[in-house]
């Protein structure tokens, strides 16, 4: 029987079967179709329908499910996310999987055709060691992500000594709710600079 | 299992080859790896479904397999043991005899959650039991047969020269709300 113990571990392997029989665009395909549109209709609902408050609701179940270290913080106008030790990249970490050459990227894979359904874009980083940070604001605010420490304080994720990552670069997605739209940079810039 | 057998905690450190700093899985993944059969099975029909488990077993388990080459039988029930544990949900009982480890599952955590979210599950869910299994335990000089589905089901891992009779798929039942 495939368990949910271990589920990040052949969920990931999963990406790399995919990827050696379709390619890239068959793995965007399953993020999209499987995840988004089949696994997360519950997310769906949530955040189509309450938007912020229900970005709230459905990332407080769930990462709180998944025994993730986060921050969130919610206003009228941006949620963020500040993840500290993202549950299932630490669970490959540590169990030193490493299939396909992304792990992070299935985020931005399901949430993003999610968040571009309800208008919304996101700027985000993840630095490959399981922490990253999320900023989601409705498509036509152009405001620009916000300093480290500006919204979630010393919660801000970029605000760690480990933060920048040594030989593996800063992935930077900018307004973007598509898994293609990101920057690897092996010197990250802040945000908002 | 024998009396005497280590903690169950003990026991997960020492027999799953994956591990994680949570006891138990999150249920709603659940959801995830049916959505996921669904989309393979879309995409690459029967088959292509069949030949994703097949190479999990061969591939992703192969520790599994080679942890149970080390340790036969006893080996088998002890992971079984301690998966489960780590299931959400789950009702099983593993019984371990001199030729083979049978697995009395009364409550499927899988089935279980999606029903209760109303999810419309793949009629074939309960066949990567058999599939996955089967790739899991042949590398091994195991195999499995399985009877029943659909939320209860018996599972069976004997040695290759037990000589049962070929798995009949018929005899795994397909999967409903």
């Amino acid at each position: 029987m495939l368990g949910v113990y271990d589920f990040c571990g052949h969920y990931e392997w999963t990406f790399e079967w995919l990827r050696q029989r379709g390619g890239d665009s068959l793995v965007r395909a399953y993020w999209d179709e499987a995840i988004h549109q089949d696994a997360q209709t519950h997310a769906s609902e949530l955040i189509l329908k309450k938007g912020f408050k229900g970005m709230q609701e459905y990332w407080g179940h769930t990462l709180a499910e998944e025994a993730a270290e986060y921050f969130t913080t919610a206003t009228d106008k941006v949620f963020r996310i500040d993840m500290h030790e993202c549950p299932s990249k630490g669970f490959l970490i540590r169990n030193g999987l490493e299939q396909y050459r992304d792990y992070c990227d299935h985020c931005m894979g399901w949430t993003g055709p999610l968040l571009k359904r309800g208008k919304f874009v996101v700027d985000h980083q993840h630095n490959h060691r399981g922490q990253c940070w999320w900023e989601i604001r409705k498509e036509t605010d152009m405001t620009s992500a916000s300093a480290p420490g500006q919204l979630a304080g010393h919660e801000d994720v970029r605000l760690r000594p480990d933060w920048k990552p040594s030989g593996k670069p800063m992935d930077t997605y900018k307004r973007a709710n598509d898994s293609d739209d990101k920057s690897s940079k092996a010197d990250c810039s802040k945000p908002g600079s | 299992m024998n009396e005497g057998a280590p903690d169950m905690n003990d026991l997960k450190e020492q027999i799953l080859p994956y591990r994680d700093s949570k006891p138990v899985g999150a249920p709603d993944f659940y959801l995830a790896i049916n959505a996921t059969f669904r989309f393979i099975l879309n995409k690459y029909g029967a088959e292509g479904l069949r030949q994703y488990w097949a190479d999990l077993g061969t591939r992703y388990f192969a520790p599994v397999s080679a942890a149970w080459t080390k340790r036969g039988l006893p080996g088998v029930a002890a992971y079984w043991e301690a998966f489960f544990k780590a299931e959400p949900g789950a009702q099983v009982e593993v019984k371990l005899s001199s030729d083979c480890v049978i697995l009395d599952v009364t409550v499927c955590p899988a089935i279980k959650h999606l029903r209760e979210h109303g999810r419309e599950i793949i009629p074939r869910f309960c066949e990567h039991c058999y599939f996955v299994g089967e790739a899991t335990a042949v590398p091994a000089g195991l195999t499995v047969r399985i009877e029943g589905g659909n939320g209860t089901c018996r599972q069976t891992f004997c040695r290759r020269d037990s000589n049962l009779p070929d798995q009949n798929l018929a005899k795994i039942k397909e999967a409903s709300c």
